[in-house]
């Protein structure tokens, strides 16, 4: 299958709107869902023989109804009649519907009652236009598996009679944060491209950029979109030197800061610039802003920790978790020194939340390392080496030990 | 996340010593449970592994890599099978492995797989 970049760039756009259209008109998500994929294929094929069509939305549109309407056709005559009918009576679409209906596909596919990695997989299908084999890819499990996820999912929305709309003003924050999460889970799974899927896990990043770029588009009053859209380009901006060619992590404080990406941190920073202060405040544009911080330092010791420490302050006011509390502590660490890290530290052991979480053990560690106290520090960072589930991490932490000798 | 839910038995000769009827009654459980993890979207991988008698150890000796007859440990027990599973918690990876807990009467091991992403 040839693959032209920029038709399936514009396929990618339309997809979600192209669905959202078919679901208004006919409800069944499902049966639309499909209908779309096959119309995406059948144009990724087409486009690049035959060109681009005059009106590629309405393009896909007309095959995604037929591919519907074949579907009805062989299972029911008598529905044929009134579906065909009323693919026919295409109403004119207007640019405020194609977008209600795309936020409303985002709100669909991050529905509660959906698992996590169902939400990950429906969102990246119907917002993204993935198609199963690529999603399958990214999360490196088998194609069928991936197939049933997602007809599993879709399969809840239909028994749970999911609406296809906007949720309700009561409802609208806790969905809109579960929608943020989603995105950000797909930027994570992404973000560190492990070995031998390198290339597919970059992919899922610059879709879960897309992605959030087309919600702050869709809702630019939303603080926290704009926040999050924000934080994952400041974070991104650090991909070339946040690992050596052999996959193995570079810490911030030793990467080559030449290698980050000026245009990410400008469009990073711009953002947040006309967020900040506008909206009500939310953990995304705060943990936005800490990056933007380091992103700003020209080296490692320019970083602006006072700032920093007064950042995750409020931050922990306004959600209050112990990794936010973990960060604080090597903030305080960086201005106060270790040991007032330490004690912060000390306040977490209790808390079974970070029981066998090996982050606080590896942030002893370094503040072990920094106040000197060598055997303690091996310890800790062994200790830590031990709980990760990370690979890169678990022998960047085994070397951190060893090293300290 | 992935967790890998591992299968022990005798290391020597286990399935043979077992009665006809429990023979089948496992084989239609496997075939259920597999079935299950499948519909699920949950199934990465699963295999069977061939009697631990049959394993062939390779080790150095005089400096040479030698393969020798017989599983690496000196246990009673041996690895038999394992299954994959990608799922959204280790709670539930660990309701996978209580059922086949409940069915096969013997410890079952859930370890984590390392795919997780990195702290950034």
């Amino acid at each position: 299958l040839r693959k032209d970049p920029r038709i399936e760039g514009l396929l990618r756009e339309l997809a979600p709107q192209v669905l959202g259209t078919l679901v208004r008109r006919h409800g069944q998500f499902d049966a639309c869902e499909d209908a779309v994929q096959e119309a995406l294929l059948a144009a990724s094929i087409q486009w690049v023989d035959k060109g681009v069509p005059d009106n590629p939305r309405s393009w896909l549109t007309t095959v995604a109804s037929r591919r519907l309407v074949d579907e009805w056709r062989s299972e029911s005559a008598r529905r044929r009649r009134q579906e065909t009918a009323a693919v026919l009576d295409l109403p004119a679409q207007g640019q405020a519907y194609d977008q209600d209906d795309t936020l409303a596909l985002l709100f669909l596919c991050c529905h509660p009652s959906l698992s996590v990695p169902s939400q990950l997989a429906l969102t990246l299908r119907a917002v993204g236009g993935l198609t199963t084999a690529e999603i399958a890819k990214a999360f490196m499990v088998p194609e069928a598996t991936m197939a049933q996820r997602i007809s599993r999912a879709k399969e809840r929305i239909r028994s749970e009679g999911v609406p296809f709309a906007p949720p309700p003003a009561a409802e609208r924050e806790d969905r809109l944060r579960v929608v943020l999460q989603v995105l950000y889970l797909i930027f994570n799974e992404g973000y560190f491209t492990s070995a031998g899927a390198e290339l597919q896990r970059s992919d899922l990043t610059a879709e879960a950029i897309r992605l959030a770029r087309m919600l702050h588009q869709l809702m630019p009053i939303e603080g926290e979109a704009a926040g999050l859209l924000a934080l994952m380009l400041l974070t991104d901006a650090r991909r070339a030197a946040r690992t050596e060619g052999d996959g193995s992590i570079v810490p911030l404080a030793e990467q080559r800061r030449e290698l980050w990406s000026k245009e990410k941190i400008e469009e990073g920073v711009a953002l947040l610039t006309r967020t900040l202060g506008s909206v009500q405040v939310g953990p995304y544009q705060l943990q936005a802003a800490i990056a933007a911080v380091h992103d700003e330092a020209a080296t490692a010791e320019e970083t602006d920790w006072p700032q920093i420490l007064a950042l995750y302050g409020v931050l922990e006011q306004v959600s209050p978790a112990p990794v936010v509390t973990l960060n604080r502590a090597v903030a305080v660490a960086m201005v106060h020194g270790p040991r007032a890290g330490l004690a912060l530290l000390g306040t977490l052991e209790a808390d079974e939340r970070m029981a066998n979480n090996h982050r606080l053990e590896a942030v002893r560690g370094h503040l072990l390392e920094m106040a000197g106290d060598v055997d303690a520090a091996r310890e800790s960072f062994r200790k830590a080496a031990r709980m990760t589930a990370s690979l890169p991490e678990q022998r960047y932490l085994a070397l951190k030990a060893a090293r300290l000798k | 996340m992935k967790y890998m839910i591992m299968t022990f038995g005798s290391a020597e000769g286990g399935l043979a010593a077992m009665g006809k009827e429990w023979m089948l009654e496992m084989i239609q459980f496997m075939h259920t449970l597999d079935d299950d993890l499948k519909k699920s979207g949950e199934l990465v991988d699963n295999q069977g592994l061939a009697d631990g008698s049959q394993a062939k150890t390779v080790r150095i000796q005089n400096g040479i890599p030698v393969a020798t007859d017989g599983p690496f440990a000196e246990a009673k027990e041996a690895l038999v099978g394992y299954w994959i599973v990608d799922v959204e918690s280790e709670a539930r990876a660990i309701e996978i492995a209580a059922r086949i807990v409940a069915f096969v009467k013997q410890p079952i091991e859930v370890r984590q797989v390392m795919d997780a992403p990195p702290d950034f």
